[in-house]
């Protein structure tokens, strides 16, 4: 007979249920310019664009052959509280912006803000004397809805002006983004994520851009293994937790903050519950109804600023990248993840000055 | 009573009596009641006031161990009031707990609905506040986080449990205070499906835990031999078995009916069953007959309908076919019309036992053993009605457990319920579901391992290497690039499935075996009652393209088995015959198929497939020279070998819960390894599914019902009643009965002796 070989039978299962993973597609690739095909798929690549990303791999993997991934990446371990992760800075000089600031007297202006008056009401309120909210504090109607507002305005509390502001006006209104103005520039947190996937599964670079004393700072927490993942949650959740901070991302309210959520309650914390968040892809479709093919990222940085990548990882490829560089060891197709990632966090505050309308 | 004056034409009139091989009464029952101390909440004992329902004991006693804190297993017969008996324990949990919730498990949609509406009835009666609703795969995307809020029970599937456990943290106050949890139809989760459902459930445990409860289960099941090791297997925990019936039953007699009483037959089955459910017709009596397929439901309907017309004018609309497919309201409707009497007769497949509603009726035809006694008694179960005689016929078919139950009547009607197994360490599985549990919180091997077994941490190692997981000071988490739910499916054991198309409709899907089996070019398939061809099977794009056909043959595969042993997990020895348990490397070809029309070959043709290769459990005996001499003696031994191995197949249902596609084997009068003539039963699934160790302990009265079916069969060289198999891949050569009869007496005198060794 055999001798018992357990860890032979166990090795062999794993590596069917490898395949059995593998298998699982979530995107399709398809035939260039297959435009009916394109919208059946929820996700999918052209085919030209995979081949041409499989190219990238491949060039990658040759080009950085027997380095290590701290020859490639110059960053640094910081420790939390739940081990280390790997940081990577960026510091660049801001655009030049000219901020306004907001005291609330614009919101008081209109008096739709107050609840249970619509436009016809607001003219006729106007025409009777009443100016701003304020002067509806004598209104025997909507003298509570006035008061509430008042008082949530002068908190200060940004996230109670969204909130407030959102029961008034759709949430892709300018109004809403105006709130921003209530929040100091250096607490805005513009976040972006990659992963190995749709969720319930590990995210792999978390990239958090800052506007400090006139500079963007653009820290990203790579996981040199999916093992550090609790590490390079902490990190975020350090920041994300922090008094006073503020989130701007791009679709961040489908994607990434939930998915933030979903990894920190997965080992055990949690994110801020009432923290304001800014998601411009709901104001860029407002603002730029009909002007371009659609509203990706790298379409709106196209034409808004006349960018165009090169050597990019298409989104639904990074799982596999990331996946080329733990099978070999070789960082080269990190590195296309790791640019992608800091590009959209460079436009995302690039957008979010645009259309917020603070261009110099 | 018409009962009786048809039981008497039955025993007397020619055409009939020889078939008669034995007639059981079973007799009347008081029903027995009881009461609670203390009583049930108001609300709750209003509520069955104004239904004028009394608690029969045992629905106390399953109110009695829900409030001891104790884990229940009801296993009582069809129509003795099992919702009721736990719907009572669950509200009065969520009456007395205004935050608690419960959780119900029901393998389909339909038998989903129907109890939603019996918890609603409660709930609108007692004003518990429950919100009752179902959560499953229909439910509106807006309906959901509402449900998941608000509603105190909720109904699912294991389908909808196994997508909605990632996304746990959305159901953290519902699981929060989870405190019952009911299976109902729990002995459907066996073989495969079982194995998956244990360790969906392990998970669903795991993440209650961490939210704070230890939620108890009852599970509802048919009645079954091993209650307790069932459940234990499927949960995981101790369990009380409430097994005694307190309802009330009236006087049932049980006719075993056998067309091969002379070995021969001289009419099909199927007009055998026609003329029993006509005479059942004939007596006045509401009669239901369970057919095998729908097209036989829907023959047998044609022709009693025809019959009919000639000698009762008038009742041409008195019978009814009744299958799977009917919309919800043309059920109903059918339901509807046997309840008022208007239809006498309903011709029904045997799929559809647990769906149908339509109440208790006078007699009952099972047109063939059902394969399990378990279905055998839910279908008998569908004859009595309160306070009246019934009676339930079964018609024997031509085949091994037909045939014996024919001629052990006393075995069939003393016999506990086949053993339900569950193989929760089915290796495949529960590596599956341990990417499924890391990837829902990290898996901690010391917190988590009780539910898993102790195997998890070599499985996770195993996945560390190839990247699927890895280890943080959180515990193991999932790292894998797919989302690891989709990559296990429930029931299955690779996510590998073939889909079987018909003109760009997908009809069915199958598992790489099955798809060998029966979906190789050439062969024809049964889909829902029609036949279809395979035109081609794609294994590269995993499709299996059909045309539909009518056509008057079928199709047989032909394979041959190559084993080899990889280790001896446990052994035994029985007087000079050794029997092993352990784990085999299977090698299965499937060669090519036969075409087979009215029993008979008429044409062979050949195959070319990869063999299918995998690793699974087998028990084994090796046969000492002095039997092998005695069979000699009496005939061929290669045939006596290829003889037991079939019977011992043949009669392994009768003791496990399991399909015939569940088992294979292979005989050998000089087994490569050791030289020894060797029989082999094996688990056919990757990993195996608990059968062939079930085979294992049980392997006395296993080899005694097979030494008795080979005894008894009136046939001289064998027969589809005893050792010829039906899928026996090698065409039932070579067979020997007289050298298979002398094995098994032997092993059974050898078996028999060391039972009384012990005793």
């Amino acid at each position: 007979m055999l001798p018992e070989s357990p860890f032979c039978t166990a090795a062999q299962i794993a590596e069917q249920w490898k395949k059995n993973v593998a298998g699982l597609q979530e995107y399709q690739v398809i035939r260039d310019g297959s435009v009916f095909r394109a919208h059946l798929a929820d996700s999918f690549l052209f085919h030209s664009e995979y081949q041409k990303a499989l190219r990238l791999r491949e060039e990658l993997l040759e080009r950085y052959k027997g380095k290590e991934l701290d020859e490639v990446l110059p960053g640094e371990e910081v420790e939390t509280s739940w081990g280390t992760t790997f940081a990577l800075s960026t510091t660049l000089p801001c655009d030049p912006v000219k901020r306004v600031s907001i005291d609330g007297k614009e919101l008081f202006s209109d008096l739709t803000m107050v609840r249970g008056i619509g436009a016809a009401t607001a003219r006729h309120l106007k025409g009777r004397g009443y100016q701003t909210v304020k002067d509806l504090l004598h209104h025997p109607r909507f003298r509570t809805g006035a008061a509430h507002l008042i008082e949530r305005v002068q908190s200060g509390d940004p996230y109670a002006i969204q909130e407030c502001i959102e029961t008034r006006y759709p949430k892709s209104h300018p109004r809403v983004l105006e709130v921003s103005r209530f929040i100091e520039p250096s607490n805005f947190l513009f976040i972006d994520i990659e992963t190995l996937g749709i969720f319930s599964r590990p995210i792999i670079l978390l990239g958090i851009g800052r506007l400090i004393k006139g500079q963007t700072v653009i820290q990203q927490f790579l996981l040199r293994d999916p093992a550090e993942e609790p590490a390079a949650i902490a990190a975020t959740l350090s920041a994300l937790n922090e008094e006073g901070s503020a989130v701007v991302t791009f679709n961040g309210k489908s994607f990434d903050l939930p998915y933030i959520r979903d990894r920190a309650a997965f080992y055990g914390a949690s994110v801020r519950e009432k923290i304001p968040h800014f998601d411009l892809l709901h104001f860029s479709r407002r603002t730029f109804r009909g002007m371009y093919a659609n509203y990706r990222l790298t379409t709106l940085e196209r034409h808004l600023f006349g960018l165009e990548r090169s050597g990019d990882v298409p989104s639904q490829l990074v799982p596999e990248f990331y996946e080329a560089y733990l099978t070999s060891g070789n960082p080269g197709p990190l590195i296309p993840i790791i640019e992608h990632n800091r590009q959209d966090v460079l436009s995302l505050i690039r957008l979010y000055h645009r259309l917020i309308g603070d261009v110099a | 009573m018409t009962v009786t004056s048809l039981l008497q034409i039955l025993m007397q009139d020619k055409q009939y009596r020889d078939r008669i091989a034995h007639v059981e009464v079973l007799p009347e029952r008081e029903g027995s009641f009881a009461s609670l101390s203390p009583e049930l909440p108001e609300e709750l004992a209003s509520y069955l006031a104004a239904r004028h329902i009394r608690l029969y004991s045992h629905q106390c006693r399953a109110v009695e161990a829900i409030r001891e804190g104790e884990n229940i297993l009801l296993t009582t017969a069809t129509a003795s009031g099992k919702t009721l008996g736990f719907m009572v324990p669950v509200f009065e949990q969520l009456i007395q707990d205004q935050d608690a919730t419960a959780l119900f498990l029901y393998p389909t949609k339909a038998l989903s609905n129907d109890q939603l509406k019996a918890a609603k009835e409660i709930e609108a009666y007692t004003g518990a506040g429950t919100d009752a609703a179902i959560y499953d795969g229909d439910t509106p995307q807006a309906r959901r986080s509402a449900i998941r809020g608000h509603s105190r029970l909720i109904i699912t599937n294991p389908y909808e449990l196994h997508q909605v456990l990632p996304w746990h943290h959305k159901w953290a106050g519902f699981f929060r205070h989870l405190r019952i949890i009911v299976v109902d139809e729990a002995h459907r989760y066996r073989g495969i499906m079982g194995s998956h459902i244990a360790l969906l459930l392990r998970r669903l445990q795991r993440l209650c835990r961490f939210y704070g409860s230890s939620p108890r289960f009852i599970l509802a099941s048919a009645t079954l031999a091993n209650p307790e090791e069932f459940a234990r297997h499927l949960i995981g925990m101790d369990f009380t078995v409430i097994t005694g019936d307190g309802s009330p039953r009236g006087r049932k007699y049980f006719v075993l009916y056998n067309p091969f009483f002379d070995g021969n037959g001289s009419r099909s089955t199927h007009q055998e069953t026609k003329g029993v459910f006509l005479a059942g017709l004939d007596h006045g009596l509401q009669t239901l007959c369970f057919t095998s397929s729908r097209r036989l439901a829907e023959l047998i309907a044609r022709w009693s309908r025809e019959e009919l017309e000639r000698s009762h004018p008038g009742w041409d609309n008195a019978v009814v076919s009744y299958r799977a497919g009917y919309l919800p309201d043309e059920r109903r409707a059918i339901e509807d019309r046997v309840k008022e009497g208007v239809v006498r007769g309903v011709v029904s497949t045997n799929a559809l036992e647990l769906g149908v509603d339509i109440g208790s009726l006078d007699a009952v035809i099972l047109s063939g053993f059902p394969g399990t006694l378990l279905s055998t008694w839910q279908q008998a179960g569908r004859a009595g009605r309160r306070g009246g005689d019934s009676v339930a016929v079964m018609v024997g078919f031509q085949n091994p457990l037909d045939q014996y139950f024919m001629h052990h009547p006393a075995t069939f009607f003393s016999r506990t319920m086949e053993h339900a197994i569950i193989d929760e360490t089915n290796p495949y599985v529960l590596a599956g579901h341990l990417l499924c549990a890391a990837a829902e919180l990290p898996f901690v091997v010391e917190r988590d391992s009780p539910f898993f077994g102790e195997s998890s941490e070599t499985v996770l190692r195993s996945f560390e290497a190839c990247n699927l997981v890895r280890r943080t000071p959180h515990g193991w988490i999932y790292a894998g690039r797919g989302r690891a739910a989709d990559a296990v499916k429930l029931g299955s054991l690779t996510s590998e499935t073939f889909k079987v198309v018909c003109n760009g409709r997908v009809l069915e899907t199958m598992d790489r075996s099955q798809a060998f089996r029966e979906g190789h070019r050439g062969a024809i398939l049964l889909h829902g009652g029609e036949t279809f061809l395979v035109t081609e099977l794609d294994l590269e794009g995993h499709l299996i393209r059909v045309k539909e056909m009518d056509v008057e043959y079928y199709t047989e595969p032909i394979k041959t088995v190559d084993l080899t042993v990889s280790r001896v997990i446990q052994q035994v020895c029985r007087s000079d015959v050794p029997l092993r348990f352990g784990e085999v490397e299977v090698s299965e070809q499937y060669t090519g198929y036969r075409i087979i029309r009215g029993g008979s070959v008429i044409g062979y043709e050949s195959l070319e497939l990869p063999p299918l290769q995998f690793t699974t459990k087998a028990f084994w005996f090796e046969i000492p020279d002095r039997i092998m001499d005695a069979m000699e003696y009496a005939g061929d031994t290669a045939g006596g070998l290829h003889g037991a191995e079939h019977a011992i197949i043949g009669m392994m249902p009768l003791h496990v819960l399991c399909d015939r596609w569940d088992i294979g084997g292979l005989s050998t009068p000089c087994f490569a390894a050791t030289g020894q003539p060797t029989v082999f039963v094996y688990d056919g699934h990757e990993g195996g599914i608990g059968l062939a160790e079930k085979g294992y302990t049980l392997f006395g009265p296993l080899i005694r019902t097979s030494y008795e079916l080979v005894r008894d069969c009136s046939c001289t060289s064998g027969c589809p009643s005893c050792i010829f198999s039906p899928k026996c891949g090698n065409d039932n050569r070579p067979l020997d009965k007289n050298s298979t009869h002398i094995l098994l007496r032997e092993m059974n005198a050898v078996l028999e002796d060391r039972n009384a060794q012990h005793s």
